[in-house]
Formats: C-alpha cells, sequence, structure tokens
C-alpha cells in the first residue's frame, strides 16, 4: 500500500490489489496513512498501532480482526471521530480530515444496554440523531422505516428494557439506520449475543447492507462472522499493532449460513485468517 | 417473527407481575397503620398515665386543643406556610445549584482537584454554626434561613452528581456524539436525563435535612415558622403546644417525604417497577 496522500478520486493501481472487486473502481471512503495511536494513562502513553496503512472503499464489507488488546476496537473510534490519533496520523474520509465524528459515519456499540437511553420508548431512540435536523413528519417516517427494517415496527412504543438482547441491539442498529448512514461502524455489536441471536442478525445485517448500499466496516473475533460478512477481512498483527493481512473474501452474495460456510473457499480462507491471528509477532 | 414470539414471555412477566403485586396487598392491608401502632400505644400510655397540669408531659388530648386555639387565630397557618416557603426555596435552590456544581466538578477533574477540599471541610461544618454568621451577614430574615438551609441541603446532591457523573458510561456519550449531537443536545438529552437519578437520590437525602435545618434556624432565631412557634410556646410555659407543634414538625416532614416519593414515581416511571427487573 502507498503511504502518500492521493486525490480522493484517482483509483491509484498498486493501493487496492487486494481489492475484490478489482474491476469495478470504487470511490475511497476512508483512507489511513501512517496511523499510529498513543493512549495515555497516568504512567503514561501505550503506543496502540503503529504505522498503519488501508483504504476503505465506497459498498465495501471490511471486517477488522485481531487478538484482543490488539486495537480493534481503537481503529474503529478512529475512523469514527471518537478518538484522535496523534498529529501525524493521516485519517481522511471522502479525502476531508476527520476531525470529529464525520457525518453519516455511525458508530454501533457492543453494549447495547449502555448505548440506548433508558428513559425513551424505542421509536425517540431512533429518532434522537434526527431531532431537530429533519422535519416532524420525516423523522417519523424514517423512524417507522427504521424499525421495520429490522421488524421492531410493533415494538416502538415500548422502553428498551423489556425488549430482549438481540432487539435492543436491532434498536441501535434502526438508530443508526434512520440517519440514512453512508458507512455503518460496527464494534462486535453481536459479541454479547447467544449464537441463534447472532446468526439471525447477520442475516439481517446483510440485507441491510444490500439495500441500503452502506459502506460497513465490522469488528469482531469471530473468524466465521467476520468471513460470512465480509468482503474483505483485514488482521492486525503485532504489539503495537499494524496490517498483518489484508485477505478478499471470494464467496458469492446473497450469503447462507450453511452452504457458503461449508465451501471450499470459505475454509481454506477461515485457516489462513486463523493462522493470521494467532501468528506469534517476530 | 421475532416481535411475535417476544412478546408472549415479556406479558407473561408483565401478568405475573401484576399478580404479585395484588397478593402483597391482600397479605398486607394497611401497612401504613400497622407501622403506626408502636406510637399509638405510646401515646395510649401517655394520656393514660400523664395528668392534664403536667409542666413537662401533658397528655396529648391537651395537644389538640393547644393546636385548635393556634389554628383559629390564623398563626398555625401563617407558620406553617412560612416553613414550607423556606424549605421549598431553599432545597430548589440546593437542587440547583448542587446539580450545577456536581456536573462540572464531575467532568472536569480540574476543578474536582481545585474545590475538592473545600467541599469537604464546608461539609463538614454544621450548618448551625453558620447561623451566627448569617444572621450577622444577612439579618433576621427569609433569605438569612433560606441561605443557612441551601447550604446544609447542597452537599448530598452535589456529591451525588458528582458521582453520578463519572458513573455515566463513555458508551453513552460516544452514542451521542456519534448521532452528530452538539454539545448543547449532549447535556440536554442525554448527561441531564442520564444523572437525575442520582440527582433525585441527592434530594431524597437532602430533604430531610433541609427540614430539621429549617425548624433549627427557626428555634434559633426566631424568624417566622413552625421552628419559632416551638421556641415562643416552650419560652411562654405551654407544653402542650410545644408538643403539638412537634407534631406538625413531624406530619410536614412526612408531607414532604410523600411528595417526593410522588414525584419520583412519576419522573421515573420509564424505569422497571422493582417487582419486574430489567436483565
Amino acid at each position: 500500500m502507498q503511504a502518500s496522500d492521493q486525490p480522493i478520486t484517482q483509483d491509484a493501481p498498486t493501493a487496492d490489489r487486494t481489492e475484490p472487486q478489482a474491476q469495478v473502481k470504487r470511490k475511497v471512503t476512508f483512507q489511513c496513512r501512517n496511523l499510529t495511536v498513543e493512549l495515555g494513562s497516568s504512567e503514561g502513553a501505550t503506543c496502540i498501532c503503529r504505522s498503519v496503512n488501508f483504504d476503505v472503499r465506497e459498498g465495501e464489507f471490511i471486517s477488522i480482526m485481531g487478538r484482543s488488546g490488539s486495537g480493534k476496537t481503537t481503529l474503529l473510534r478512529i475512523l469514527g471521530g471518537l478518538l484522535a490519533p496523534t498529529p501525524d496520523s493521516s485519517v481522511r474520509y471522502y479525502g476531508e480530515r476527520v476531525e470529529g465524528p464525520p457525518p453519516g459515519v455511525i458508530t454501533v456499540f457492543q453494549n447495547y444496554a449502555a448505548s440506548l437511553l433508558p428513559w425513551r420508548t424505542v421509536e425517540k431512540n431512533v429518532a434522537l440523531g434526527l431531532e431537530g435536523k429533519v422535519g416532524r413528519e420525516e423523522a417519523r417516517e424514517r423512524v417507522a422505516d427504521a424499525l421495520a427494517m429490522v421488524g421492531l415496527g410493533k415494538r416502538a412504543k415500548d422502553y428498551p428494557w423489556r425488549l430482549s438482547g438481540g432487539m435492543q441491539q436491532r434498536v441501535q442498529l434502526a438508530r443508526a439506520l434512520a440517519m440514512r448512514p453512508s458507512v455503518l461502524l460496527m464494534d462486535e455489536p453481536f459479541g454479547a449475543l447467544d449464537a441463534m441471536t447472532k446468526t439471525s442478525l447477520q442475516d439481517e445485517l446483510l440485507q441491510v447492507y444490500e439495500r441500503t448500499g452502506a459502506t460497513v466496516v465490522f469488528v469482531t473475533h469471530d473468524i466465521d462472522e467476520a468471513l460470512y460478512l465480509s468482503d474483505r477481512v483485514l488482521v492486525l498483527q503485532g504489539d503495537p499493532s499494524t496490517i498483518g493481512e489484508s485477505l478478499p473474501v471470494h464467496c458469492s452474495r446473497p450469503r447462507h449460513q450453511i452452504e457458503t460456510k461449508q465451501s471450499e473457499g470459505f475454509l481454506a480462507l477461515r485457516r489462513k485468517v486463523y493462522e493470521a491471528i494467532m501468528q506469534r509477532h517476530e | 417473527m421475532t416481535a411475535q414470539t417476544a412478546t408472549r414471555p415479556d406479558s407473561g412477566r408483565q401478568q405475573s407481575a401484576r399478580e404479585e403485586r395484588g397478593n402483597r396487598k391482600r397479605t398486607t392491608p394497611f401497612p401504613l397503620l400497622r407501622g403506626l401502632l408502636p406510637l399509638v400505644v405510646l401515646l395510649s400510655v401517655w394520656e393514660l398515665a400523664g395528668s392534664p397540669g403536667s409542666p413537662y408531659f401533658p397528655p396529648p388530648s391537651t395537644w389538640g386543643s393547644a393546636l385548635i386555639a393556634l389554628w383559629e387565630n390564623g398563626v398555625l397557618l401563617a407558620a406553617v406556610v412560612a416553613t414550607l416557603t423556606t424549605f421549598s426555596i431553599a432545597l430548589g435552590a440546593a437542587t440547583v445549584l448542587g446539580a450545577g456544581v456536581g456536573l462540572v466538578v464531575g467532568g472536569s477533574p480540574a476543578a474536582d482537584r481545585a474545590l475538592g477540599p473545600t467541599f469537604e471541610f464546608a461539609r463538614a461544618m454544621p450548618p448551625a454554626a453558620m447561623v451566627p454568621i448569617a444572621t450577622l451577614l444577612l439579618g433576621y430574615d427569609e433569605t438569612m434561613k433560606v441561605t443557612v438551609v441551601t447550604l446544609a441541603a447542597i452537599w448530598a446532591i452535589l456529591l451525588n452528581t458528582r458521582a453520578g457523573v463519572r458513573r455515566i458510561d463513555q458508551t453513552l456519550l460516544d452514542a451521542a456524539r456519534s448521532l452528530q449531537l452538539g454539545k448543547l443536545d449532549r447535556i440536554r438529552k442525554v448527561i441531564v436525563p442520564a444523572l437525575l437519578p442520582a440527582i433525585f437520590l441527592g434530594v431524597r437525602v437532602a430533604a430531610p435535612i433541609a427540614v430539621v435545618i429549617t425548624l433549627l434556624v427557626e428555634i434559633l432565631t426566631n424568624v417566622e415558622g413552625v421552628g419559632a412557634l416551638i421556641a415562643q410556646s416552650q419560652r411562654t410555659f405551654q407544653p402542650a403546644r410545644v408538643y403539638a407543634l412537634i407534631v406538625v414538625a413531624g406530619a410536614l416532614s412526612f408531607l414532604v417525604n410523600a411528595v417526593l416519593g410522588a414525584i419520583e414515581s412519576y419522573v421515573f416511571r420509564y424505569r422497571p417497577s422493582t417487582a419486574g427487573g430489567g436483565e
């Protein structure tokens, strides 16, 4: 990957060798160059990531994987404008330097319970980001659409505590969708859910992805989940971490929980990703 | 599919909660009256054993007539209104100031370091000790009363709010920022509502303190109110009136608590009832 800043619309021929749909030249949504993160504490700064370079292209579904503590969540927080990297790092969203959450980029968090407002009903939670920005009528429509998309149309008037964990996570997804996002950043969104709920939410997410055309950056520690959902898997390696591998997933869409996961390509890739994650540094 | 399957267990839970509540009602029909039983026994013994002319322990029956006399000449109502006015203004001021300062101090480590020791010192100072200074600076009036009571009541609210700010989950703040909420909207729509339970807890702790200090200041300074009336009655050797007014003070405290309880269950009606439980 190239380390220089490039104009956004230009498709650098060498930058995307790993692009799965290389024939479709798509705009660069996120461009990270020389991305270094230090988290300060009372004992001084710890370097989490060093010189990370990668692009996210429009409409792509990318998963970020790595051992725990490898900085997956940190990286996502930086893309979402919730955390600043060191000053010499360059993170651009459609060419603009990311300073604070860029409009159209919405983060969905693992901890749905802490992310929803317990004093608001489901529909008012979903409307949170729309209030004062779009008209009342449009807000109502968008909320209804978003809730319908995640199958919670009937629970609009309930308070979050009345919903199961999977439903609460759907509410959080609906809240992001109501913003009509161009990018969804998802931080282990299904990590706290049971296996059955997880697979059904994965399929719902893929449907939403097909319907909205949004770009998705997805952090997970579940290899099957990453491969099942993504066009490309980035593996963080080392400490401080860098991008060790960028592996395209060549499974056709729409995907199927059994067939896709049993296909030869999937299984071969699964092994490769596993080895990439488990590889010791040095 | 999911909505349907999930409403069933939920409504079931609601139903069982309702039954539970019904059962509790049946087993303890008058919990309030039962709680008052020891008091009733004490007063009955007092009534039977005491003599009507006693200068120290006038029997409860004489308190009633003393109270009626006070009511008829309008003194009682004026005193109750004065006490409740001081109490309400002071508690309101303590809530606004305490929550405001608590929000700032909880959110800023620098402000906390700068003001923390001062708070610890001021909090430990007995409110009664402030009365001489307050009267010196402000005179014997309503402002003085309100000031002393506010300073006594503010700490529980301030410290609870400060702790509440520190407990707010970073995820909640990140989510609000990600949804493009401006700073003002984040405070108004996210931070303050998230702090309300902590603030309200502080108010529940501060309210009885405010009642006690209001009465105390009135007794010490003789500025109009139930406390002043108690002190006057004591100085003019009317023990039945003293006891009657103490009952009135107790009733006020009880009333305040009931009103705050009602406000609390209204404001936090979104929360699961204690019988239900969220997770």
